[in-house]
């Protein structure tokens, strides 16, 4: 190679010493491909591989995870537990939703400014593969957070009761979820002209899936909560003489009504609204949410039979499964049920009352117990319910990948507002 | 250089006619004609703001015309885009560089992005780095470089796929004199090998001795015939100094030549290098002490400054 440097060989072969035969392409392609997709993230990497001080900085951040594993191994009680399991993948899942869509959020725009983004929408990369490559690129920085979790994640699932299964199961989900607030950062790189406007937007966008559906959850709740008028009655205490007052406290500690006189006492109305809200209505909203979407692809945990089945008592993820469930179920109770309340009637009913014996006493709270129980059980066990957070996870991905590739195919019709194309 | 006759439109490298393009209400491009051929090099001039680079963006298929007719080397970039850029070879005037990366994976990397195998962009990538005096940054990252050096960086990544067009903006920004006359070099060399090569610069002095051809454009529109025109007259143009300017301006009225008078002596037209040194021989032989004679300087130059004349 370097006995061809001098100037006249240059001349012999047009360009320079090395001819180039770049294959003959026609049209205007966008679609990604193989070749382009893997290039492109390749180029990213490289890109923002990080310096020499960066990586002491993940060195020293391996070294507290282990230091805490280590930690967890030598004080964590024996039995199972799958919470420290399931705030491992809550982690994951934070890291990855924050740092994902930050470096995704400036990769356009911010390439679009330092001026490096034209020289390859003018190469033979399509918009599709510079799209993707950038995605996968974002994407990947938070798998590498989640091996550099993989000590941990490993250690707490052995004690948690999960199979490998559910575990990779869950962990593709939370990937996916990642992969699509990724793509949203993307897209807004892609909208917005400034870093700093594309950044904010996409942690709102975050933000808005995953706190601003509870809000919405809750303010809805008002629209399909029904109300029935419920009418009490209750003694008026106000109303006593000081003998009828003390007639009636004795007669509340010794169980024994039968001296009262009724005539003594007054009855007083009160009037309230009884409200019974149609959560089963509005627990889609809950459902978008993705970190419920990820608690729903968590295994189902039985309250009762827990121990039998070989699992941890129920942890975070299976508690909120059961108030998922609980709020998909809709309200245990109808409109009517209600049987309005009598303090006085009751109060002359006490003697019948005093007459049931202990055993029936106890099989009536026995039978409301048991209700209850089924009630949380049927709940716990209600089948997961991945699937609208899991659309939603979709749309986002592909819609904010549609965006993108437009926004980045040329020739250009009309630029975003305020920046220049090269 | 009108000259030369005038070809077959089928040789020409980069056509556009009547290009328009506005941002808005901002009409940055009203109507933009030119013509480059396969060998030439092709000057685009205009003050600042003209449209020069909304122009270059469209030639090289980023950005989409509102109206009027591109073809590089006979591809339309709104429908052939990608035949566009496998023939086209952009260098921005907006320096780019990936910082992190050395200069030679920078081209490497471009190489593969145009789909030549990895081995033979490197090489070539090597040789381009040679090519533009890079060669001792091939393995150092491209944050080290100064601005001249990315400059050279940014051409040499333009030639990557060894296009047949090369758009140059701005491609003397910031460059030390040595290197100036280096990317002069480079740009006939270019020409030479057949490549077509539109450059704009503010650097006329530098134009003139590098192109073939210029395009002058001012408020969004190229100026014609007219502005070759001008530039044609610029380059007959003589400036003559005498000891006695009063003695040479009597001689050359005597002589019946055309000519404007200076404070030091005179302007005259003269066409061609022969009838040059007559004319000195007349002037010496009429006993005039001339001290200097030679062209005026840059006609691009001066072609400029009347055009912008004009315009206040």
């Amino acid at each position: 190679m370097s006995t061809q440097t001098n100037p006249t060989a240059e001349h012999h072969l047009p360009g320079s010493d090395v001819a180039v035969n770049p294959p003959a392409r026609k049209g205007n392609p966008w679609l990604p491909t193989p070749h382009g997709v893997s290039l492109m993230t390749r180029i990213e990497l490289r890109r923002r591989r990080p310096s020499t001080k960066g990586y002491v900085f993940y060195g020293i951040l391996f070294a507290i995870v282990i230091a805490i594993c280590l930690a967890a191994a030598i004080f964590a009680p024996a039995q199972l537990s799958s919470t420290n399991f399931e705030i491992v993948l809550v982690m994951v899942l934070g890291v990855g939703m924050l740092i994902a869509p930050s470096l995704s959020a400036t990769s356009i725009n911010g390439d679009s400014g330092e001026g490096v983004l034209a020289p390859l929408q003018m190469s033979h990369l399509t918009a599709g593969d510079i799209a993707v490559g950038k995605l996968l690129a974002s994407w990947t920085v938070s798998v590498i957070a989640l091996v550099a979790l993989s000590p941990f994640l490993i250690y707490t699932f052995l004690n948690s009761g999960w199979h490998v299964g559910e575990m990779l199961l869950t962990i593709g989900a939370i990937l996916l979820v990642v992969l699509a607030f990724t793509a949203v950062g993307l897209a807004w790189s892609a909208i917005a002209a400034r870093a700093v406007a594309s950044v904010a937007l996409a942690h709102l966008t975050t933000g808005f899936f995953l706190i601003g559906t509870l809000i919405a959850f809750g303010v809805s709740s008002l629209l399909v909560t029904d109300e029935a008028p419920e009418r009490d009655q209750y003694i008026d205490w106000e109303a006593m003489s000081p003998e009828a007052e003390e007639a009636l406290s004795t007669a509340y500690s010794t169980g024994d009504f039968s001296e009262l006189d009724p005539d003594d006492y007054t009855c007083v109305d009160s009037e309230w609204a009884y409200t019974i809200t149609h959560t089963e209505k509005i627990s889609w909203i809950l459902l978008m949410n993705p970190a419920v979407m990820i608690t729903e692809t968590a295994p189902i945990v039985d309250p009762v039979t827990w121990e039998d089945d070989g699992r941890a008592a129920p942890g975070l993820f299976a508690n909120i499964h059961q108030l998922v469930s609980d709020a998909r179920l809709g309200p245990y109770e109808q409109v009517g049920d209600y049987e309005a309340y009598d303090e006085c009637a009751e109060l002359f009913r006490q003697s019948e009352i005093a007459d049931m014996t202990e055993e029936e006493m106890q099989a009536e709270w026995a039978e409301q117990e048991a209700e209850w129980n089924a009630r949380q059980q049927e709940a716990a066990n209600l089948e997961r319910a991945p699937w609208v957070g899991l659309s939603v996870a979709g749309v986002l991905l592909i819609g904010s990948m549609w965006i993108v590739v437009g926004r980045l195919r040329v020739p250009y019709k009309k630029l975003r507002s305020g920046t220049r194309v090269a | 250089m009108t000259a030369t006759m005038e070809a077959p439109a089928i040789a020409d490298a980069i056509s556009a006619q009547q290009v328009a393009r506005a941002f808005g209400s901002v009409r940055a491009v009203e109507s933009a004609s030119l013509a480059v051929r396969q060998g030439h090099v092709t000057a685009l001039i205009g003050p600042n703001g003209c449209g020069k680079t909304t122009l270059m963006l469209m030639l090289s298929g980023l950005l989409r015309p509102d109206a009027g007719e591109i073809r590089i080397a006979g591809h339309d970039p709104r429908t052939d885009s990608a035949a566009v850029r496998a023939a086209i070879g952009w260098m921005p005037d907006q320096l780019g560089s990936w910082d992190n990366l050395t200069c030679l994976q920078t081209l490497t990397l471009m190489g593969e992005a145009y789909r030549i195998p990895r081995a033979t962009a490197r090489e070539r990538g090597l040789s381009l780095l040679r090519r533009v005096h890079l060669e001792e940054f091939a393995d150092r990252p491209a944050r080290v470089l100064s601005r001249g050096q990315k400059q050279r960086l940014s051409l040499a990544r333009a030639l990557v796929h060894d296009p047949a067009v090369l758009l140059l903006d701005e491609p003397a920004n910031g460059l030390d004199p040595r290197s100036r006359v280096e990317l002069r070099d480079l740009v006939r060399e270019f020409a030479a090998e057949g490549r077509a090569v539109l450059v704009s610069s503010h650097v006329l002095a530098e134009l003139d001795e590098m192109v073939d051809d210029a395009v002058f454009m001012s408020k969004g529109r190229t100026l014609g015939d007219d502005a070759a025109a001008m530039v044609a007259d610029a380059r007959l143009k003589y400036r003559i100094d005498a000891i006695d300017p009063a003695a040479l301006q009597e001689a050359l009225r005597q002589g019946g030549v055309e000519f404007e008078p200076t404070d030091t002596g005179a302007v005259t037209r003269i066409d061609g290098e022969a009838n040059a040194a007559q004319a000195l021989a007349w002037l010496v032989r009429q006993g005039v002490q001339v001290h200097r004679f030679g062209p005026v300087g840059s006609a691009l130059e001066q072609t400029y400054m009347a055009m912008n004349e004009e315009r206040r």
